[in-house]
C-alpha cells in the first residue's frame, strides 16, 4: 500500500479545523496580500499571503484557513498536511 | 524523495516501533497527551495506537476547535443566525454542534440563512456581494485560524465594508494546558505538542511545561511515523532524565513562528478576562475578543444574544474525554445515543474529536469486547 491508497491527508475537512493544506503558488494576485495557489488535487482558489510575503510562482506554502501560514520547500510541502 | 510516502512508510513505522519497545522502562506506565485533534485523528486513522506497548497510554487533549465549544456560545450563534436580514457563516462541523435546542443545521431548517464557508475571507466576500444583507462569521479555533479571522478583519476594515461582523469564539492553547497541568486528576508524563498551531506560535510559549511542571513536549507533524518518532522522543527525554521542548515537526515549524502573524492578531484581538470550555469550565485569560479597534465588527455587540451559560447534558461525558479522563468508550451513550449522525457532545461531531475518531475507525467494535 502507498500513501496514495490511504487517500489526500485532508479527506476530513468538513470544518477547517486546525489542519494544513500544501499548496502550490499559481501566481500573485492584483490585490496585495493575495495569490493564486493549487492543492495537490489541482483545485485552485485564492489565497492570502500576508503573512509569508513575498511569495512566487511555484513556491509552495501551509494553507490554513484560506490563509498561508508558513512557506514549505519542496520537500517539505509533500509531508505537512 | 516523495515525504509524504517517506512518512507512511509501513517498514520504517515498524523499525520506530521497535525503538520505542527498546525505550521503555518495563516498571513504568507512560501516559501522553497528545494535544491537538489533528493528532487524534491522526492515530486513529493510521492505527498508531496498536503499534505502541501496551505501557504507552496515549491521553486526547483539548485540541479540537469544535469540541471545546460551550452549549451557550453555539446558542448565542443560533440567536444571531435567527435575526432578519442575516446570512450566518460558520466552518462545516459547527452546522452540527448542539446548542441547548438544536444546531445551526436545524436553524437553517427552520429559514435561518446559514451557510458553510471554509474561511472568513469567503464570508467577507459574500459581504461584498450582498450589501444589504448583515454577514455574520462565527469564528472558533486555536492560534493556528486566529489569524485567518484577523486578517479579514483587517480588509475588512480597510475596505469599509459595514455590513460584515464577526462573533468570536477564538481560543489560545496555552491556558487549557495550565489548566490541565494543574488538574489533580490527571496524571501526565509528556505531551505531544500541537504542529500547526506552533507555525504561528512556535515552539517557545510551551517552554513553561518543562521549567514548571517538569513535562517534557515534543512538536511533532501529522504523518504517522512523525508521531512515532515523536512519541519516542518523548521516551528518550524521560529515559534520560532530560525535560525540554524539542520540536519534531522543524520541517515546518520555525522556533519563533510567525511573528507577522502574531503581531496582526495582537492588533485585532484583546484577551478575554475568562471564556467557558466546555469541559474544562471557565479559564481565565484563554479566550480572544475584537479589540476596541475592531469592535465595529464584533457581532455580540451589534445583535442581542442570550449570553447564557447551558450545562451540558447530563449523560455526555465530554469533559471527561477532553481532559483524558476516560477513553470515548467509557461514556456511557458513546456509540448509542451518541453517533457522528446523532452527536449528542462535541466531541462526536468533529472528525478530530476523539470519540468521532474512535467510532470512526473502528475503535467501537474493540472497545466492545474491552468493556
Amino acid at each position: 500500500m502507498t500513501a496514495r491508497d490511504l487517500g489526500p491527508p485532508s479527506c476530513h475537512c468538513t470544518t477547517c479545523a486546525d489542519e494544513g493544506v500544501p499548496m502550490r503558488v499559481l501566481g500573485v494576485e492584483g490585490a496585495a496580500g493575495l495569490a493564486r495557489c493549487a492543492g495537490e488535487d489541482g483545485v485552485a482558489s485564492t489565497v492570502e499571503t500576508t503573512l509569508v510575503e513575498p511569495v512566487a510562482a511555484g513556491e509552495r506554502v501551509l494553507v490554513h484557513a484560506g490563509v498561508a501560514l508558513v512557506r514549505l520547500n519542496d520537500d517539505e510541502s509533500q509531508a505537512s498536511a | 524523495m516523495r515525504f509524504v510516502d517517506e512518512f507512511r512508510d509501513a517498514e520504517l513505522g515498524r523499525a520506530v516501533a521497535g525503538e520505542i519497545l527498546a525505550a521503555v522502562d518495563p516498571r513504568r506506565h507512560y501516559k501522553l497527551m497528545e494535544v491537538c485533534g489533528g493528532h487524534t485523528h491522526a492515530i486513529y486513522k493510521y492505527g498508531i495506537d496498536d503499534l505502541l506497548p501496551d505501557d504507552v497510554e496515549l491521553v486526547h487533549g483539548p485540541g479540537c476547535p469544535v469540541c471545546v465549544i460551550p452549549m451557550g456560545r453555539v446558542d448565542d450563534g443560533i440567536a444571531i443566525a435567527h435575526e432578519p436580514g442575516v446570512i450566518f457563516t460558520c466552518f462545516g462541523d459547527m452546522l452540527r454542534v448542539p446548542g441547548s435546542n438544536g444546531t445551526l443545521l436545524d436553524a437553517k431548517a427552520q429559514g435561518a440563512d446559514v451557510r458553510m464557508v471554509y474561511s472568513p475571507l469567503d464570508a467577507l466576500r459574500i459581504a461584498r456581494e450582498q450589501p444589504h444583507r448583515e454577514v455574520v462569521f462565527f469564528a472558533i479555533g486555536f492560534e493556528t485560524t486566529a489569524p485567518s479571522t484577523a486578517l479579514t478583519l483587517k480588509r475588512a476594515q480597510a475596505e469599509g465594508i459595514g455590513n460584515f461582523s464577526v462573533v468570536c469564539n477564538h481560543v489560545t492553547i496555552v491556558p487549557p494546558l495550565r489548566a490541565l497541568l494543574e488538574s489533580p486528576d490527571l496524571r501526565l508524563d509528556g505531551f505531544i505538542g500541537p504542529g500547526h498551531v506552533s507555525t504561528v506560535v512556535g515552539a517557545r510559549p510551551f517552554e513553561f511545561i518543562p521549567r514548571q511542571y517538569g513535562r517534557p513536549v515534543v512538536i511533532s507533524g501529522f504523518e504517522p511515523l512523525d508521531v512515532l518518532q515523536s512519541v519516542l522522543m518523548l521516551l528518550r527525554q524521560l529515559g534520560e532524565g532530560r525535560c525540554e521542548v524539542e520540536n519534531q515537526y522543524a520541517r515546518v515549524v520555525p522556533f519563533d513562528g510567525n511573528v507577522r502573524a502574531l503581531e496582526i492578531m495582537g492588533e485585532v484581538f484583546a484577551l478575554r478576562p475568562h471564556f467557558e470550555w466546555r469541559g474544562l469550565g471557565f479559564i481565565s485569560q484563554s479566550g480572544l475578543r475584537l479589540s476596541d479597534a475592531y469592535a465595529a465588527f464584533d457581532a455580540e455587540l451589534r445583535f442581542a444574544t442570550p449570553g447564557v451559560r447551558v450545562a451540558d447534558p447530563k449523560a455526555c461525558q465530554c469533559g471527561e474525554v477532553l481532559k483524558g479522563v476516560i477513553k470515548p468508550w467509557e461514556c456511557k451513550v458513546f456509540g448509542t445515543a451518541c453517533t457522528p449522525e446523532r452527536p449528542i457532545g462535541t466531541c462526536m461531531v468533529s472528525s478530530e474529536g476523539a470519540c468521532a475518531a474512535y467510532y470512526n475507525f473502528g475503535r467501537f467494535a474493540r472497545s466492545k469486547e474491552a468493556v
